[in-house]
């Protein structure tokens, strides 16, 4: 059941990727959606006008939706029955695909495309050649869907993607630990009062590294766009322009910095053997993280289970916003598909019917007590007092329903993930590693990096 | 005489038949893509629209790219690690093999070979297992004997020496048969000679057999070295270039850009790879063909 | 042909060669020897006791996990499919136009032959994006004739046979010739039957390259139905560490063993079976001194 940016180990260990990412990323340009259409784009040769998908007049026919294989697999061939009672005549599909191997693939050949294809928040852009223009079907949504959400599916073309789940940053802490070592948590605002908390701790408890600075580079700077995300930056602006040498890069570096130095820190890669080991013996009790790591105490830590709880992320400064966004899914509808139109009517209920959003977050057979690893981005959905999962045992019986939610509506809104995002990690995400190995100042990374995205990543574009 | 001609006929007109299926295949799926990718490499193209003509640019953003010239010195590095050990071992595997002596030698020789015969992705997958720095079998060995753990493909230092040892492990079996086919083909009677004037065997090992082999050796060197600059399943299975770049050799260097859209500066980078290659390819013909 | 490297009048048990031998075959079989018996043990044994092997604790929990969640009969068959047209259209073209390379002059004989020399050198995952720019047009992506005829006869092949059948001398072509035998005739009862040690070479060359490639397997069928072994393996390392409910580093470890474990059998045994032929076909096929 992990989430889909666990797989980041493994995830470039998937040669699809090579002629894929290759084809169709950035070359979005303005004429590939002009009247005529795609001038060239192998994967887009006859779109319709505007390229923009209606829904359809008769609800008939059949789909191919392709999921990963696992937990969500699971959640939504659970969904499909409440599905076909309101739309008997739709025949689902429903594939487990290695997504990130073939999608690019499919769309570049035109063979066997999908009708309607889970996949990365961050990929949605870079595709957005090969996909529908959503703006006419999703409009009447659109009010109601979390701003930042929409914003990651957007173009300057439209948006074009389904928006799935909203995934808040929070800081899980282990509860007993502090309690013990007389540290009280709860009494967190802001990153100089973790600080605090931490330094408290690894007083208190001799040999102990409190705060999780994640080792794997991809991860490393996932979570560093989730702590910018909640300054309501990001690493490129809504023209793709870097924005990465600014003061809010600046002090979050510095924070991460801080805690390596002071010996604050246990460096290790999510949730690997080292990682665990730490977790279970008390020496690492913050980890500020997306809400899916609720997986560990669920399934991970049998030791530490029911210690953990979770609170909104510290603010960068009094009154700022208390969580940010890391990871998150999306639905979209290849334009090549014989029947996106009836896709869009599956995800439509899927996300935005009460019956379809509450099979999804529900009890399942997969989730007994409800899918408890993200929220809905669709606020109705999304309602604090209105909760889909219930409290999570291995937080102690807490509400992570209202916890999360009440988060989420903190995000601030933010603009597309460029199509070089996953190329930065070469840079951005191994010079933060330079910095935890004491090679490099946060000044430094943030100089070297930007160069270096410019010039081998931006320029070539 | 009619007879006579038509069957000169024949024999000219064959071998145009004998290759026809070979260049038809050879043709449509290596000179034609062979062209495409010349073509790029003086393009900007991502793969849809149209493509840029843009000259000598890619090969120019390569030549001054400082990552370009580090994968480079990864495939030397592990060139250096890699060869002159695996030629070391391979040849005294294969001059034992040859001796009438040693006992069991077919056995050696199908020992030798499994590593070679057993599917990259399935071996590469032992590799990480068996090298964890936690709970890889390596460091629990080491553990046994009182030293501490390594972070065998974490660290920048311990990452390229392991992916050498996966590739001699890999591929020394293969150069064991070819020095071994180099060695039956020496005459026996030229040990005979030397033994009867005295020749001890170490001096006959570098007076007859070393000599003998160059040409042996300079077709494993030319092959390995060829393997070793193309290297990309090693680093894409086992350690996706890093930590930090530090076995992100030639090969899969050219792999990023791919990844990255940027495909006419892969197809640059593939033809570089291939004038590097050949030039040294020729130097050790020249080298080994020199001492003649 | 073979010869002694041992002189008669300084025959002494040769210990130290025989050390060396015997290191040098545990470090090559030790990782193999590792992963087939860990793949029967508990999955949270390999990682928490990975030298011991507890004949006791015996399990084949991890092989049906395996076999659970993963489509490997499937691999096996596209493989073989794959494996025997392939195998055959280049175990049957290759020599035959190297024939030609080596025996024959004709117009263009060099340039080809250079061209061929070249490709040798290029890195194969360069050429993948025309290629499948290729497939599309010709509408092959997801069938077997673009896992089989591209890279098949390919430049390796032609250059190895070359190799062998320069080694077969003149005067014998020429005698069947004056026999009043074709010039196919001559292929298939003179030729064929001489370099059969190199062909058995190339034949395991093939066949090991043929079930060990992955990379264009991976890209050109991206469908499932149409997928080899190798993909199946490549992908199940993403498929079951990301996703899985309650997977973890452990049992994990132990279903890419088992997977892994299925993959390498076959063609392990396959080369015992065949070692001889293997082995004398290397020692016809490559450079001698």
């Amino acid at each position: 059941m992990r989430h889909p940016h666990l797989n980041a180990r493994r995830r470039t260990a998937v040669i699809g990727i090579a002629a894929a990412t290759a084809l169709g990323l950035a070359a979005c340009g303005p004429e590939i959606t002009s009247d005529e259409g795609p001038t060239t784009g192998p994967g887009s040769s006859e779109p319709p006008a505007e390229n923009q998908l209606v829904a359809p007049d008769s609800p008939e026919g059949e789909i191919t939706i392709w999921d990963r294989s696992g937990d969500l697999f699971e959640v939504f061939e659970a969904a499909i029955p409440a599905f076909n009672e309101r739309y008997p005549d739709i025949v689902v599909h429903h594939e487990a695909v290695d997504i990130d191997a073939k999608l690019q693939n499919t769309l570049i050949t035109g063979t066997e495309v999908p009708d309607g294809v889970f996949l990365d928040d961050a990929r949605v852009a870079g595709y957005a050649d090969f996909l529908w223009n959503l703006d006419g079907v999703l409009e009447p949504y659109l009010g109601e869907i979390a701003e930042y959400k929409v914003d990651v599916n957007s173009t300057t073309e439209g948006i074009f993607g389904v928006p799935f789940d909203s995934n808040p940053g929070l800081l899980y802490y282990n509860a007993a630990a502090l309690e013990d070592a007389g540290v009280d948590a709860t009494t967190i605002e802001t990153y100089d009062d973790l600080l605090a908390a931490a330094r408290d701790y690894a007083d208190a408890v001799p040999g102990s590294a409190p705060i999780h600075l994640e080792q794997s580079p991809f991860l490393a700077q996932l979570q560093l766009e989730m702590f910018a995300s909640q300054l309501g930056t990001s690493i490129a602006d809504a023209d793709g322009e870097l924005r990465l040498d600014s003061p809010e890069y600046e002090q979050i570096l510095t924070f991460l910095d801080t805690v390596q130095s002071e010996g604050l820190g246990t460096r290790a890669e999510y949730l690997d053997p080292t990682d665990i080991a730490e977790l279970e013996n008390g020496n690492q009790v913050f980890y500020p993280w997306a809400i899916w790591f609720d997986f560990a105490p669920q399934q991970l830590l049998p030791e530490t289970s029911g210690d953990w709880r979770a609170m909104p992320l510290p603010a960068w400064e009094d009154g700022g916003a208390r969580s940010g966004v890391m990871g998150g899914s999306s639905f979209v509808l290849p334009s090549e598909s014989e029947n996106a139109d009836l896709a869009w009517l599956f995800y439509e209920f899927l996300m935005f019917d009460e019956a379809g959003y509450t099979s999804v977050w529900g009890p399942s057979e997969v989730y007994p007590d409800g899918l408890n690893t993200s929220i809905p981005s669709y606020a109705p959905a999304a309602d604090p007092s209105e909760p889909l999962f219930a409290p999570v045992e291995a937080l102690g019986g807490q509400d992570l329903w209202a916890v999360a939610t009440e988060a989420g509506e903190q995000i601030p809104g933010t603009v597309p993930t460029p199509s070089w995002w996953a190329g930065a990690v070469e840079y951005l995400g191994n010079d933060l590693q330079r910095m935890y190995d004491d090679d490099l100042s946060p000044q430094e990374v943030l100089a070297s990096s930007s160069e270096a995205i410019q010039t081998n990543l931006i320029d070539r574009q | 005489m009619a007879a006579l001609t038509a069957a000169r006929t024949r024999r000219r007109l064959a071998p145009y038949v004998f290759v026809l299926p070979f260049v038809a295949i050879f043709a449509a799926f290596s000179v034609y893509p062979l062209f495409f990718t010349a073509r790029l490499s003086f393009t900007s193209w991502r793969g849809s629209g149209a493509a840029e003509w843009v000259g000598w640019e890619n090969y120019t953003y390569l030549l001054t790219s400082s990552a370009f010239w580090s994968s480079l010195a990864n495939s030397g590095i592990l060139w250096v690690l890699i060869i002159p050990a695996q030629l070391v071992i391979a040849l005294l595997a294969a001059v034992l093999l040859n001796s009438a002596r040693i006992r069991l030698r077919g056995f050696f020789r199908v020992a030798f070979i499994v590593p070679f015969v057993t599917p990259l992705v399935a071996v590469a997958q032992i590799w990480v297992v068996v090298f964890d720095t936690q709970y890889g079998a390596v460091n629990g060995a080491l553990n046994l004997l009182g030293l501490p753990d390594i972070g065998w493909l974490t660290t920048t230092v311990w990452a390229k020496p392991t992916l050498a040892l996966l590739f001699i492990w890999k591929t020394t079996g293969f150069i064991i048969i070819i020095l071994l086919s180099g060695l039956q083909s020496i005459d026996g009677t030229l040990y005979e000679a030397a033994s009867i004037d005295g020749a001890s065997r170490r001096r006959q090992l570098t007076a007859i057999t070393a000599p003998l082999l160059r040409r042996t050796i300079m077709f494993a060197v030319v092959l390995q070295t060829l393997a070793v600059f193309q290297m990309f399943a090693e680093p894409f299975v086992v350690t996706q270039g890093g930590p930090y770049s530090s076995t992100t050799t030639a090969g899969y260097y050219l792999y990023n850009h791919i990844t990255r859209a940027d495909l006419g500066t892969g197809a640059a980078n593939s033809f570089l790879l291939v004038l590097l290659v050949m030039v040294l390819s020729l130097v050790f013909v020249r080298l080994l063909r020199a001492k003649d | 042909m073979t010869s002694t490297l041992a002189p008669r009048r300084r025959e002494r048990p040769a210990v130290g060669s025989y050390l060396f031998l015997i290191v040098l075959t545990l470090a090559f079989l030790a990782p193999v020897v590792w992963a087939l018996l860990s793949a029967f043990k508990p999955a949270p044994s390999i990682i928490s006791a990975p030298l011991t092997f507890d004949p006791s604790t015996f399990t084949l929990a991890n092989f049906t996990a395996m076999f659970e969640d993963v489509p490997i009969g499937r691999g096996f068959f596209n493989t073989g499919i794959v494996l025997v047209t392939k195998g055959t259209i280049t175990l049957f073209f290759a020599p035959l136009a190297a024939y030609a390379f080596a025996k024959y002059s004709f117009v263009g004989k060099n340039l080809i032959f250079g061209a061929v020399l070249i490709t040798l050198m290029l890195p194969t995952i360069v050429l993948i994006v025309p290629l499948l720019l290729e497939m599309k047009l010709l509408g092959w992506v997801n069938t077997y004739q673009a896992l089989i005829l591209p890279g098949a006869v390919d430049a390796f092949a032609i250059f190895w046979m070359r190799q062998v059948i320069a080694a077969v001398p003149d005067e014998l072509l020429d005698a069947a010739r004056v026999d009043g035998c074709g010039e196919f005739g001559i292929f298939t009862r003179i030729v064929l039957p001489v370099i059969r040690p190199g062909l058995a070479g190339l034949a395991v060359l093939t066949i090991m390259n043929i079930y060990n490639d992955f990379v264009w397997p991976v890209i050109v069928a991206s469908s499932e139905r149409m997928a080899t072994l190798q993909v199946v393996l490549s992908t199940l390392a993403q498929n079951i560490t990301g996703n899985r409910i309650g997977a973890d580093y452990a049992t994990v470890t132990g279903e890419l063993l088992a997977a892994s474990s299925v993959a390498l059998v076959p063609l392990l045994v396959l080369f015992i079976a065949l070692q001889r032929h293997f082995i004398n076909g290397i020692l016809a096929g490559s450079v001698k001194g």
